[in-house]
């Protein structure tokens, strides 16, 4: 058994080193229990919840401190992740999204469609509190289908749903339904999103999307998914926000991504295949994001325990295997052999750092890194 | 320039073996001539060729070597007439502690990419030069030392090396080959006290050193810190991530003496790595400039007062500030040149 431990402090020793030439900056945290949510609630902090079928914690962590210290890296000390605050829910955590302008979260436990709002802190407390909640409209669900999705775009309102045809704009306060989009199919969510401040975006898991204007009582456009003949697969989305604005990703779980343009959904403006192990999932498993500030970069994460980007700017019209532009394995190579294979659980881009990301795991670690752009130091 | 000077730097191809020798000679024939102060000053160790071209934007900070040198002269703490050039190590002088296969492998390229990735270091003939005279250098240093009593590399301390692999930015274990080299061949060997001062375990010399009762190795580090998989030296003293300055000098206050004391060595060698310090970016405690400064006065007085020569080697330190790093690992030199004076030496 020495032995063994012996060989492991090898490998993470090996890791180490590795990592020095591969990242500018790797700082990782353990958390008691694994997230499957990452939500930035400022630049510097982000809030991550426990995802087991009873009590779990509630956790605002705040990055450590030399990350950020760019230009004075030696001046700053503090290199270790903070809990800054922290509360208890009474099950899992399967969706956590902070509404901005507020020190408010909203979640959602997947066992119901209903949405619990906290509040973080205030009046110097280090507590996160239950302080509210929003009903839902349709209470019932079955174990197969992914809890409810949450976007909020402005400071009063939510905009939440578990399924195409349950999907609600709420005031976050009265919880007066103020928008509800004329959809008849009930297709499980596997995203919601705005893409400008009154026009969403909901991604089905069949790879439906159906895209919403809210100022109109016209029903929403839908675009299908992209034909998969014989396979039976889940589908995420994700729209971009920031330099990639305009584009959609849908990924499936068989590992096929195709670009598309807001503006012309059905139209594919490029396609790849990933390398990715397949394997059965949920729809919770899977996270595909636009990098906000790395044009034509996306992040994949839940096929195994690496974080994946690729950049779709060179992908063409015809389906071709491509490679990842960079992979991160540290939550793979530093996992105990004995707990068996870890994946990532989440993962979420800097609002602002072109090449920073933040990613959790299923052993409950939680790294934030900023790799190195080979290509800008080959000489 | 003295003429010992004259023969470490313009005989390319003499083999420091040989060096020993005629200086020793040299010796005996200048003592009476002997009176330039620079010459009396406290030996600094220093070679141009300490650095070479790395991958831009490559994570070890090569550029610190000849900056510590430059401060300390621009600061007048020392003159370059206090500057000894070291030879390059030769392969007979490596392979006391290194392989063949290794010294063959390592001096012509032959190193494969996963090896090359447990050094941090891409292989190039640059490197494999300055590792070289960094070796040269420490070996220098304690030879130096033995007839001065004490001297200073502005290099030096790559004691992650084994005897067939490189490992943590140390391709040779310049210590081992020093110790060795200076432990001697003959029934009544020397005896090499080494202080690892560098906040990673001196893994590399541990093991090296393991079953030689004439070199004791004594490392001070953070647990937490690289390499994970420790070895075992004759004295590990392995303590917690954010040690402050007087803990840390405690700690080495109450190992040092009775080291001294019992294994009574003949030659020290120092390793003055600055990673203990707060502002390091790869070390996990949190000594000050004071501290270190205090640290290194106190290892390099309390050696020099008991008559046994030392040799010190700046160590390990990382940040991306070159010139606040060179300065912080300059302290060594300043510290030993105000051990210098009070010592008379």
């Amino acid at each position: 058994m020495a032995e063994r431990g012996e060989d492991f402090n090898d490998v993470l020793d090996d890791w180490f080193i590795e990592s020095l030439k591969t990242y500018k900056d790797l700082h990782v945290y353990q958390l008691e229990h694994p997230t499957q949510v990452i939500e930035w609630t400022s630049g510097k902090t982000v809030c991550v919840a426990g995802y087991s079928s009873s009590k779990n914690e509630i956790l605002e962590l705040q990055l450590p401190l030399k990350l950020f210290a760019d230009e004075n890296k030696g001046l700053c000390a503090e290199r270790d992740f903070k809990v800054v605050h922290g509360g208890f829910t009474d099950g899992p955590v399967r969706c956590l999204r902070h509404v901005p302008g507020t020190r408010c979260v909203v979640t959602n436990d997947g066992l119901t469609s209903d949405l619990q709002v906290w509040t973080v802190g205030g009046d110097d407390s280090d507590v996160i509190r239950r302080t509210g909640s929003v009903a839902g409209r349709k209470r019932r669900r079955t174990d197969s289908e992914g809890g409810s999705r949450i976007a909020a775009r402005c400071s009063t309102q939510v905009l939440h749903g578990a399924q195409s045809d349950d999907i609600q704009l709420t005031h976050l306060t009265s919880g007066q339904i103020l928008y509800t989009p004329e959809i008849t199919s009930s297709d499980p969510l596997s995203s919601l999103q705005f893409v400008s401040d009154d026009v969403f975006l909901a991604g089905c898991c069949n790879g439906n999307i159906y895209l919403t204007d809210t100022r109109t009582s016209a029903s929403p456009q839908l675009s299908p998914a992209p034909a998969s003949p014989g396979e039976s697969v889940l589908w995420w989305t994700d729209a971009a926000a920031g330099v990639s604005s305009g584009s959609v990703v849908r990924l499936s779980s068989s590992g096929r991504a195709v670009i598309s343009d807001l503006r012309n959904l059905g139209a594919a403006v490029s396609q790849a295949q990933l390398s990715v192990q397949s394997r059965r999932c949920n729809p919770d498993d899977v996270t595909v994001s636009w990098a906000p500030a790395l044009p034509g970069c996306i992040a994949v994460s839940g096929f195994s325990g690496v974080v994946q980007i690729y950049n779709t700017s060179v992908w063409g019209v015809e389906l071709q295997e491509v490679q990842p532009l960079f992979g991160h394995r540290g939550h793979a190579v530093s996992s105990l052999p004995e707990e068996g294979d870890v994946f990532i659980t989440s993962h979420a881009w800097h609002p602002e750092r072109p090449r920073t990301l933040l990613s959790a795991a299923s052993d409950g670690s939680v790294h934030v890194w900023d790799w190195v752009d080979q290509s800008a130091s080959d000489r | 320039m003295t003429c010992i000077k004259l023969i470490f730097s313009r005989r390319p191809r003499l083999k420091v073996g040989r060096l020993l020798g005629a200086a020793l000679t040299s010796r005996r024939c200048l003592h009476d001539e002997q009176v330039t102060r620079e010459s009396s000053a406290l030996p600094i160790i220093h070679h141009s060729k300490y650095v070479c071209d790395l991958p831009l934007n490559h994570r070890f900070p090569m550029g610190k070597f000849p900056r510590v040198l430059h401060f300390l002269i621009k600061d007048q703490v020392i003159t370059e007439k206090q500057v000894w050039v070291p030879e390059i190590a030769s392969k007979e002088l490596l392979s006391c502690v290194h392989t063949e296969e290794y010294l063959n492998n390592f001096i012509n390229g032959k190193i494969n990419e996963q090896e090359q990735r447990r050094t941090g270091f891409p292989w190039s003939e640059g490197i494999v030069r300055r590792c070289r005279y960094e070796t040269g250098g420490t070996v220098l240093a304690a030879e130096v030392a033995l007839q001065r009593g004490l001297a200073c590399s502005t290099a030096g301390g790559t004691h992650h090396a084994f005897p067939s692999f490189g490992s943590g930015f140390c391709l040779l274990n310049d210590l081992a080959v020093a110790a060795k080299y200076l432990m001697g061949i003959s029934s009544h060997k020397r005896k090499i006290l080494i202080v690892d001062l560098d906040v990673h375990q001196g893994d590399g010399t541990a093991f090296i050193f393991k079953e030689e009762p004439s070199v004791f190795t004594f490392s001070v580090h953070c647990g937490k810190n690289f390499p994970l998989r420790k070895q075992q030296s004759d004295l590990d003293i392995s303590v917690e991530d954010g040690m402050e300055d007087k803990e840390y000098l405690s700690t080495v206050e109450t190992h040092l003496p009775l080291l001294l004391e019992t294994f009574r060595p003949d030659l020290v060698l120092y390793d003055a790595g600055v990673d203990p310090h707060w502002e390091d970016e790869l070390g996990r405690l949190r000594l000050t400039d004071q501290g270190l400064y205090q640290r290194d006065l106190y290892v390099m007085k309390t050696v020099v007062s008991r008559g046994v020569p030392i040799a010190a080697v700046i160590g390990g330190g990382y940040s991306r500030d070159i010139d606040r790093l060179a300065l912080r690992h300059s302290i060594l030199h300043r510290a030993a040149t105000q051990v210098w004076r009070d010592c008379g030496m």
